[in-house]
């Protein structure tokens, strides 16, 4: 899957986690998850088991202790997945 | 008088490798020294602050705990085994830290059992508010935690909390996340690293403390004056099949869904 791919997808997959709509529209791999799209810090988890659901992979709890960008959750997905 | 020795190693560990954290966290990032100068000087300071916050509670606010007797015994017999201990419970006020700890210990008992005052883990913008917060919960074995942290330095700190675990002390936590806005248990609220740290923590042993005074219809900052509270326990052992966050999730939810069982019981024996 291509990085691209990748990204719409970890897109789509925080669209319902995100409280600031108007980030959503700019979000780029530079994005932070919690402090630039609004995403509450308690829901993170929530967030990146809905990665392992929708690519089919697990994630250790180091792992996802470093995804802090949409960009960390797309280079670690694509790391998985390769 | 074994029990109000150090924890076993609190001291010691303070100067060698870390041992079962995770990786790529270690010495580094945080201080187990630190840890180990703050819990002796609380423990210096606590013939003075433990006594004094108690007269507070019973005459301050005159509140009272009802049969305190024996959840204390219980609590007691339990630090006599050195398995690790976390206490885990439902949360309404700023001031349930307290007052759980009173109900699981007398002021003496705590002074002379030290490790027996569980940890807390307030939220650090609370403590960084002002100095005095920040020498109150230095004193009062606190481990400071940003409500909505990066989980990197969520993790530090879960860290930090599971080598005390290890080392013999207890640490308390609300694994609601914060107090429960609808004054009931709220089983979708889950802070995983409560789960975590029951996962992370070998042979981690639960106690579950059910607290609510009879004026306490929903949450508050403080208890009203005069509020006599009933405290109930339970010994869990929270295992999961799951693996990773899943087991997180799943071993969080098992505390939170025993604790909303306890509140089940709690009301169905109110007159």
């Amino acid at each position: 899957m291509t990085e691209e791919k990748i990204f719409e997808k970890v897109v789509d997959i925080l669209k319902p986690y995100s409280k600031d709509a108007g980030a959503l529209a700019k979000v780029s791999l530079e994005t932070n998850i919690l402090s630039g799209l609004k995403v509450n810090s308690a829901r993170l988890v929530d967030v990146v088991l809905a990665f392992e659901d929708a690519f089919g992979i697990e994630v250790a709890d180091d792992d996802a202790d470093k995804v802090e960008t949409v960009g960390d959750a797309v280079r670690l997905i694509q790391g998985k997945l390769a | 008088m074994a029990d109000a020795a150090p924890g076993p190693g609190l001291a010691a560990e303070a100067m060698v490798a870390p041992r079962g954290g995770s990786p790529g966290l270690g010495e580094g990032a945080w201080s187990r020294r630190a840890l180990a100068v703050q819990l002796a000087v609380g423990r210096l300071a606590a013939p003075a602050w433990v006594p004094l916050a108690v007269l507070l509670m019973r005459f301050g606010f005159r509140w009272r705990i009802r049969d305190a007797a024996s959840s204390r015994a219980r609590y007691t017999g339990l630090l006599a085994d050195r398995k690790p201990l976390l206490v885990v419970a439902n949360h309404l006020t700023m001031v349930d830290s307290a007052l759980i700890a009173w109900g699981l210990g007398s002021a003496l008992g705590h002074v002379w059992r030290y490790r027996g005052l569980p940890w807390n883990v307030p939220e650090q913008s609370r403590v960084e508010s002002s100095w005095l917060w920040r020498l109150l919960a230095y004193l009062m074995k606190c481990v400071p935690v940003p409500r909505s942290g990066e989980r990197l330095v969520v993790a530090q700190v879960l860290e930090r909390l599971g080598h005390l675990m290890r080392s013999g002390e207890v640490v308390l936590m609300f694994p609601e996340g914060g107090r429960s806005r609808s004054g009931q248990i709220d089983a979708e609220s889950l802070a995983h690293g409560v789960g975590r740290l029951i996962k992370e923590v070998r042979d981690c042993r639960v106690l579950c403390v059910y607290l609510r005074g009879d004026a306490q219809s929903t949450w508050s900052n403080l208890p009203a004056a005069g509020d006599t509270f009933t405290i109930a326990t339970r010994l869990v052992e929270p295992r999961s099949s799951l693996r990773g966050l899943r087991a997180s999730r799943d071993l969080a939810a098992q505390v939170v869904g025993h604790l909303a069982d306890m509140e089940r019981a709690y009301w169905a024996g109110r007159p």
